[in-house]
Protein backbone atom coordinates (compact mmCIF):
# COMPACT_ATOMS: atom_id res chain seq x y z
CA UNK A 1 0.00 0.00 0.00
CA UNK A 2 1.65 3.24 -0.89
CA UNK A 3 1.20 6.73 1.29
CA UNK A 4 -1.88 8.01 -1.00
CA UNK A 5 -3.96 4.74 0.04
CA UNK A 6 -3.18 5.53 4.01
CA UNK A 7 -4.01 9.49 3.54
CA UNK A 8 -7.24 8.51 2.12
CA UNK A 9 -8.39 6.07 4.25
CA UNK A 10 -7.24 8.15 7.33
CA UNK A 11 -9.30 11.24 6.33
CA UNK A 12 -12.58 9.20 4.82
CA UNK A 13 -12.30 7.39 8.73
CA UNK A 14 -11.89 10.81 10.31
CA UNK A 15 -14.63 12.35 8.20
CA UNK A 16 -16.95 9.44 8.41
CA UNK A 17 -16.74 9.48 12.22
CA UNK A 18 -17.49 12.90 12.95
CA UNK A 19 -20.30 12.83 10.24
CA UNK A 20 -22.23 9.58 11.97
CA UNK A 21 -21.10 11.47 15.00
CA UNK A 22 -23.55 14.70 14.09
CA UNK A 23 -26.13 12.89 12.30
CA UNK A 24 -26.29 9.04 11.66
CA UNK A 25 -29.45 9.47 9.11
CA UNK A 26 -27.27 12.06 6.92
CA UNK A 27 -24.44 9.93 6.95
CA UNK A 28 -25.95 6.91 5.37
CA UNK A 29 -27.43 9.00 3.19
CA UNK A 30 -24.06 10.49 1.91
CA UNK A 31 -22.30 6.83 1.87
CA UNK A 32 -25.19 5.36 -0.68
CA UNK A 33 -25.31 8.53 -2.55
CA UNK A 34 -21.17 7.72 -3.27
CA UNK A 35 -22.14 3.66 -3.26
CA UNK A 36 -24.15 4.78 -6.71
CA UNK A 37 -21.72 7.35 -8.25
CA UNK A 38 -18.55 4.61 -7.49
CA UNK A 39 -20.79 1.78 -9.62
CA UNK A 40 -21.57 4.61 -12.46
CA UNK A 41 -18.03 5.03 -13.20
CA UNK A 42 -16.96 1.80 -12.28
CA UNK A 43 -18.86 0.63 -15.84
CA UNK A 44 -16.50 2.67 -17.68
CA UNK A 45 -13.07 2.50 -15.27
CA UNK A 46 -12.66 -1.46 -15.05
CA UNK A 47 -12.61 -1.96 -19.06
CA UNK A 48 -9.96 1.24 -19.40
CA UNK A 49 -7.87 -1.08 -16.99
CA UNK A 50 -8.06 -3.93 -19.05
CA UNK A 51 -6.94 -1.71 -22.12
CA UNK A 52 -4.16 -0.64 -19.95
CA UNK A 53 -2.64 -3.30 -19.03
CA UNK A 54 -2.40 -3.79 -23.14
CA UNK A 55 -0.90 -0.90 -23.38
CA UNK A 56 1.64 -1.13 -20.63
CA UNK A 57 2.79 -4.73 -21.88
CA UNK A 58 4.00 -3.34 -25.66
CA UNK A 59 5.09 -0.21 -24.24
CA UNK A 60 7.29 -1.34 -21.22
CA UNK A 61 10.08 0.42 -19.35
CA UNK A 62 12.76 -0.97 -21.80
CA UNK A 63 10.21 0.05 -24.93
CA UNK A 64 10.95 3.86 -23.38
CA UNK A 65 14.23 3.23 -22.75
CA UNK A 66 15.71 3.03 -25.88
CA UNK A 67 13.02 5.58 -27.51
CA UNK A 68 14.18 8.21 -24.91
CA UNK A 69 18.02 7.93 -25.30
CA UNK A 70 20.14 10.70 -25.11
CA UNK A 71 20.88 10.55 -29.05
CA UNK A 72 16.73 10.24 -29.99
CA UNK A 73 16.68 14.00 -31.51
CA UNK A 74 12.89 14.74 -32.24
CA UNK A 75 11.68 11.39 -32.57
CA UNK A 76 12.48 10.68 -28.81
CA UNK A 77 10.90 13.74 -28.01
CA UNK A 78 7.65 13.37 -29.83
CA UNK A 79 7.93 9.21 -28.47
CA UNK A 80 7.98 10.85 -24.89
CA UNK A 81 4.83 13.22 -25.47
CA UNK A 82 2.71 10.58 -26.75
CA UNK A 83 3.54 7.80 -24.40
CA UNK A 84 3.51 9.80 -21.55
CA UNK A 85 -0.18 11.18 -22.89
CA UNK A 86 -1.36 7.39 -23.28
CA UNK A 87 -2.57 6.76 -19.96
CA UNK A 88 -2.25 8.48 -16.24
CA UNK A 89 0.46 7.10 -14.04
CA UNK A 90 0.73 7.45 -10.11
CA UNK A 91 3.80 9.11 -9.29
CA UNK A 92 5.09 6.22 -7.03
CA UNK A 93 5.17 4.45 -10.70
CA UNK A 94 6.45 6.91 -13.21
CA UNK A 95 9.20 8.92 -10.65
CA UNK A 96 11.30 6.41 -9.92
CA UNK A 97 11.20 5.19 -13.53
CA UNK A 98 12.14 8.69 -14.91
CA UNK A 99 15.37 8.32 -12.62
CA UNK A 100 16.27 5.23 -13.84
CA UNK A 101 15.29 6.18 -17.82
CA UNK A 102 18.14 9.11 -17.05
CA UNK A 103 20.68 6.92 -15.12
CA UNK A 104 20.08 4.70 -18.12
CA UNK A 105 21.30 7.33 -20.58
CA UNK A 106 17.90 8.69 -21.75
CA UNK A 107 17.98 12.34 -22.33
CA UNK A 108 16.89 14.58 -19.66
CA UNK A 109 14.42 17.16 -21.47
CA UNK A 110 12.39 13.76 -22.47
CA UNK A 111 11.71 12.34 -19.66
CA UNK A 112 10.80 15.70 -18.19
CA UNK A 113 8.42 15.54 -21.13
CA UNK A 114 7.47 12.18 -20.60
CA UNK A 115 6.78 12.88 -16.63
CA UNK A 116 4.62 15.65 -17.13
CA UNK A 117 2.87 14.13 -19.77
CA UNK A 118 2.34 11.25 -18.09
CA UNK A 119 1.07 13.04 -14.74
CA UNK A 120 -1.60 15.46 -16.65
CA UNK A 121 -2.24 13.97 -19.91
CA UNK A 122 -4.25 10.39 -20.07
CA UNK A 123 -5.79 9.98 -23.54
CA UNK A 124 -7.14 6.38 -22.36
CA UNK A 125 -9.25 8.40 -20.23
CA UNK A 126 -10.57 10.95 -22.25
CA UNK A 127 -14.00 8.76 -21.77
CA UNK A 128 -14.48 9.18 -18.19
CA UNK A 129 -13.13 12.76 -18.32
CA UNK A 130 -15.90 13.70 -20.93
CA UNK A 131 -18.87 12.01 -18.89
CA UNK A 132 -18.05 14.04 -15.77
CA UNK A 133 -17.85 17.28 -17.98
CA UNK A 134 -17.76 18.07 -21.61
CA UNK A 135 -15.57 17.00 -24.60
CA UNK A 136 -14.80 20.71 -25.00
CA UNK A 137 -13.50 21.02 -20.96
CA UNK A 138 -11.74 17.77 -21.69
CA UNK A 139 -9.50 19.13 -24.61
CA UNK A 140 -8.84 21.69 -23.71
CA UNK A 141 -7.28 20.35 -19.79
CA UNK A 142 -5.33 18.19 -21.52
CA UNK A 143 -4.22 20.69 -24.58
CA UNK A 144 -3.13 22.95 -21.67
CA UNK A 145 -1.31 20.26 -19.99
CA UNK A 146 0.35 19.96 -23.13
CA UNK A 147 1.33 22.77 -24.07
CA UNK A 148 3.04 23.21 -20.38
CA UNK A 149 4.61 19.52 -20.90
CA UNK A 150 6.56 21.26 -23.61
CA UNK A 151 7.21 24.43 -22.23
CA UNK A 152 9.07 22.21 -19.71
CA UNK A 153 10.69 20.58 -21.92
CA UNK A 154 12.17 23.76 -24.04
CA UNK A 155 13.10 25.52 -20.60
CA UNK A 156 15.48 22.00 -19.58
CA UNK A 157 16.80 21.89 -22.49
CA UNK A 158 18.37 25.32 -22.16
CA UNK A 159 19.03 24.89 -18.65
CA UNK A 160 20.45 21.17 -18.60
CA UNK B 1 -33.56 -7.46 -34.89
CA UNK B 2 -30.55 -9.49 -34.14
CA UNK B 3 -28.31 -6.53 -35.82
CA UNK B 4 -29.46 -4.18 -33.75
CA UNK B 5 -29.53 -5.48 -30.22
CA UNK B 6 -26.15 -6.64 -31.51
CA UNK B 7 -25.27 -3.01 -32.93
CA UNK B 8 -26.40 -1.40 -28.78
CA UNK B 9 -24.65 -3.99 -27.07
CA UNK B 10 -21.28 -2.75 -28.90
CA UNK B 11 -22.16 0.58 -28.34
CA UNK B 12 -22.87 -0.03 -24.84
CA UNK B 13 -20.08 -1.92 -23.77
CA UNK B 14 -17.51 -0.31 -26.69
CA UNK B 15 -14.86 -0.77 -24.25
CA UNK B 16 -15.15 -3.71 -22.94
CA UNK B 17 -15.32 -5.05 -26.53
CA UNK B 18 -11.84 -2.95 -27.70
CA UNK B 19 -10.52 -4.40 -24.03
CA UNK B 20 -11.41 -8.48 -24.94
CA UNK B 21 -10.37 -7.67 -29.32
CA UNK B 22 -6.89 -6.36 -27.80
CA UNK B 23 -6.17 -9.21 -25.55
CA UNK B 24 -7.44 -11.69 -28.18
CA UNK B 25 -5.29 -10.07 -30.85
CA UNK B 26 -2.24 -9.66 -28.33
CA UNK B 27 -2.95 -13.79 -27.77
CA UNK B 28 -2.26 -14.72 -30.97
CA UNK B 29 0.70 -12.66 -31.91
CA UNK B 30 2.29 -13.95 -28.16
CA UNK B 31 0.67 -15.93 -25.19
CA UNK B 32 2.68 -14.73 -22.85
CA UNK B 33 2.58 -11.07 -23.21
CA UNK B 34 -1.61 -11.42 -23.31
CA UNK B 35 -0.56 -13.32 -19.42
CA UNK B 36 1.27 -10.54 -18.53
CA UNK B 37 -1.05 -7.98 -19.72
CA UNK B 38 -3.84 -9.86 -17.53
CA UNK B 39 -1.61 -9.85 -14.47
CA UNK B 40 -0.67 -6.00 -15.06
CA UNK B 41 -4.54 -5.34 -15.49
CA UNK B 42 -5.51 -7.41 -12.50
CA UNK B 43 -2.73 -5.86 -9.74
CA UNK B 44 -3.85 -2.38 -11.22
CA UNK B 45 -7.69 -3.23 -10.84
CA UNK B 46 -6.38 -4.45 -7.23
CA UNK B 47 -4.87 -1.13 -6.08
CA UNK B 48 -7.46 1.07 -7.82
CA UNK B 49 -10.69 -1.05 -5.70
CA UNK B 50 -8.17 -0.41 -2.74
CA UNK B 51 -8.20 3.24 -3.07
CA UNK B 52 -11.37 4.25 -5.02
CA UNK B 53 -14.26 3.35 -2.28
CA UNK B 54 -12.90 5.89 0.75
CA UNK B 55 -12.99 8.56 -2.26
CA UNK B 56 -16.83 7.93 -3.01
CA UNK B 57 -17.33 7.45 0.82
CA UNK B 58 -16.13 10.99 0.99
CA UNK B 59 -17.87 12.73 -2.54
CA UNK B 60 -21.12 11.68 -0.85
CA UNK B 61 -20.43 13.21 2.96
CA UNK B 62 -19.91 16.34 0.53
CA UNK B 63 -22.97 15.85 -1.10
CA UNK B 64 -25.36 15.81 2.07
CA UNK B 65 -23.31 17.95 4.58
CA UNK B 66 -21.94 20.96 2.20
CA UNK B 67 -24.45 23.45 1.70
CA UNK B 68 -24.26 25.00 -1.95
CA UNK B 69 -24.08 28.81 -0.48
CA UNK B 70 -21.03 27.98 1.35
CA UNK B 71 -19.63 26.65 -1.81
CA UNK B 72 -20.48 29.95 -4.22
CA UNK B 73 -19.01 31.68 -1.91
CA UNK B 74 -15.80 29.59 -1.29
CA UNK B 75 -15.38 28.82 -5.33
CA UNK B 76 -18.13 30.26 -6.34
CA UNK B 77 -18.87 32.82 -9.30
CA UNK B 78 -17.57 35.95 -7.52
CA UNK B 79 -14.57 34.14 -5.40
CA UNK B 80 -12.51 35.79 -7.20
CA UNK B 81 -8.77 34.72 -6.12
CA UNK B 82 -10.00 33.27 -3.36
CA UNK B 83 -11.64 30.87 -5.04
CA UNK B 84 -8.34 29.83 -7.24
CA UNK B 85 -6.37 29.56 -4.00
CA UNK B 86 -9.13 27.35 -2.39
CA UNK B 87 -8.64 25.41 -5.49
CA UNK B 88 -4.75 25.23 -5.24
CA UNK B 89 -5.03 23.79 -1.69
CA UNK B 90 -7.77 21.92 -1.51
CA UNK B 91 -5.87 19.73 -4.64
CA UNK B 92 -2.24 20.39 -3.59
CA UNK B 93 -2.98 18.43 0.32
CA UNK B 94 -5.03 15.73 -1.76
CA UNK B 95 -3.92 12.25 -2.29
CA UNK B 96 -5.45 10.12 -4.89
CA UNK B 97 -4.83 9.46 -9.09
CA UNK B 98 -6.02 11.74 -10.82
CA UNK B 99 -9.06 9.42 -12.51
CA UNK B 100 -10.38 10.24 -8.62
CA UNK B 101 -10.32 13.87 -9.33
CA UNK B 102 -12.86 14.25 -12.05
CA UNK B 103 -15.66 13.10 -9.76
CA UNK B 104 -14.92 15.38 -6.75
CA UNK B 105 -14.41 18.36 -9.04
CA UNK B 106 -18.43 17.33 -10.52
CA UNK B 107 -19.01 17.49 -7.19
CA UNK B 108 -17.89 20.69 -6.84
CA UNK B 109 -19.51 21.94 -10.50
CA UNK B 110 -22.93 20.41 -8.36
CA UNK B 111 -22.46 22.48 -5.42
CA UNK B 112 -21.84 25.63 -7.67
CA UNK B 113 -18.22 26.39 -7.60
CA UNK B 114 -16.90 28.41 -10.88
CA UNK B 115 -16.04 25.82 -13.41
CA UNK B 116 -12.78 27.71 -14.23
CA UNK B 117 -12.15 26.81 -10.44
CA UNK B 118 -12.55 23.37 -10.70
CA UNK B 119 -10.60 23.09 -14.05
CA UNK B 120 -7.69 24.78 -12.10
CA UNK B 121 -8.59 22.19 -9.14
CA UNK B 122 -8.30 19.15 -11.59
CA UNK B 123 -4.77 20.45 -12.90
CA UNK B 124 -2.97 21.29 -9.59
CA UNK B 125 -4.51 18.08 -8.77
CA UNK B 126 -3.03 15.60 -11.56
CA UNK B 127 0.75 17.77 -11.11
CA UNK B 128 1.27 19.28 -8.14
CA UNK B 129 -0.06 17.29 -5.34
CA UNK B 130 2.42 17.81 -2.13
CA UNK B 131 2.81 13.69 -1.99
CA UNK B 132 4.01 13.91 -5.62
CA UNK B 133 6.31 16.96 -4.98
CA UNK B 134 7.64 14.71 -2.52
CA UNK B 135 8.23 11.99 -4.37
CA UNK B 136 9.77 14.04 -6.91
CA UNK B 137 12.47 15.93 -5.26
CA UNK B 138 13.91 12.27 -3.72
CA UNK B 139 13.66 10.74 -7.35
CA UNK B 140 14.56 13.07 -10.20
CA UNK B 141 16.69 15.99 -7.62
CA UNK B 142 15.19 19.52 -6.79
CA UNK B 143 16.40 21.55 -10.08
CA UNK B 144 13.88 19.34 -12.39
CA UNK B 145 11.49 19.28 -9.83
CA UNK B 146 11.69 23.15 -9.47
CA UNK B 147 11.27 23.30 -13.35
CA UNK B 148 8.25 21.27 -13.62
CA UNK B 149 6.79 22.51 -10.90
CA UNK B 150 7.34 25.88 -11.49
CA UNK B 151 6.40 25.62 -15.12
CA UNK B 152 3.07 23.78 -14.79
CA UNK B 153 1.66 26.14 -12.13
CA UNK B 154 2.17 29.00 -13.99
CA UNK B 155 0.71 27.50 -17.17
CA UNK B 156 -2.44 25.91 -15.31
CA UNK B 157 -3.42 29.22 -13.63
CA UNK B 158 -2.76 30.80 -17.04
CA UNK B 159 -5.18 28.32 -18.49
CA UNK B 160 -7.56 28.90 -15.90
CA UNK B 161 -7.72 32.35 -16.21
CA UNK B 162 -8.24 32.14 -20.83
CA UNK B 163 -10.65 29.30 -19.72
CA UNK B 164 -13.14 32.26 -18.24
CA UNK B 165 -12.65 33.64 -22.31
CA UNK B 166 -12.65 30.83 -24.16
CA UNK B 167 -15.85 28.99 -22.28
CA UNK B 168 -19.65 30.78 -22.84
CA UNK B 169 -21.38 30.86 -20.09
CA UNK B 170 -24.19 28.35 -21.70
CA UNK B 171 -21.46 25.92 -21.83
CA UNK B 172 -20.41 26.07 -18.35
CA UNK B 173 -23.89 26.41 -16.86
CA UNK B 174 -24.39 23.14 -19.18
CA UNK B 175 -21.25 21.65 -17.61
CA UNK B 176 -23.06 22.45 -13.66
CA UNK B 177 -26.53 21.09 -15.02
CA UNK B 178 -24.54 17.82 -16.05
CA UNK B 179 -22.58 17.51 -12.57
CA UNK B 180 -26.41 17.09 -10.91
CA UNK B 181 -26.45 13.34 -12.18
CA UNK B 182 -23.32 12.28 -10.40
Amino acid sequence: MSIDTYIIYGLALAVLIVSFVLDKKKTMKGIKKGAISLLKILRILVPLIFIIGILMVIINPDVITSALGEGSGILGYLFAFVVGSITFLPAFISYPLGAELIEAGAGVPQVAGFLVTVMSVGVVYISAEIKYFSKKATLYRNLISLIGAVLVVLIVWVVF
Amino acid sequence: MGGVLMKKFMKKNRFFVIAALGLIVLAIVDFSLSIKALEHSYSSLKSMLLVIPPIFVLIGLFDVWVERETMIKLMGENSGAKGMLIAFFVAAFSAGPTIAAFPIAAMMLKKGAKYTNVLFFVMVWSTLKLPIVIFQVSTIGLKLTLIINITMLTVFVLGAIVANKVFTETETKALEEKAQAI
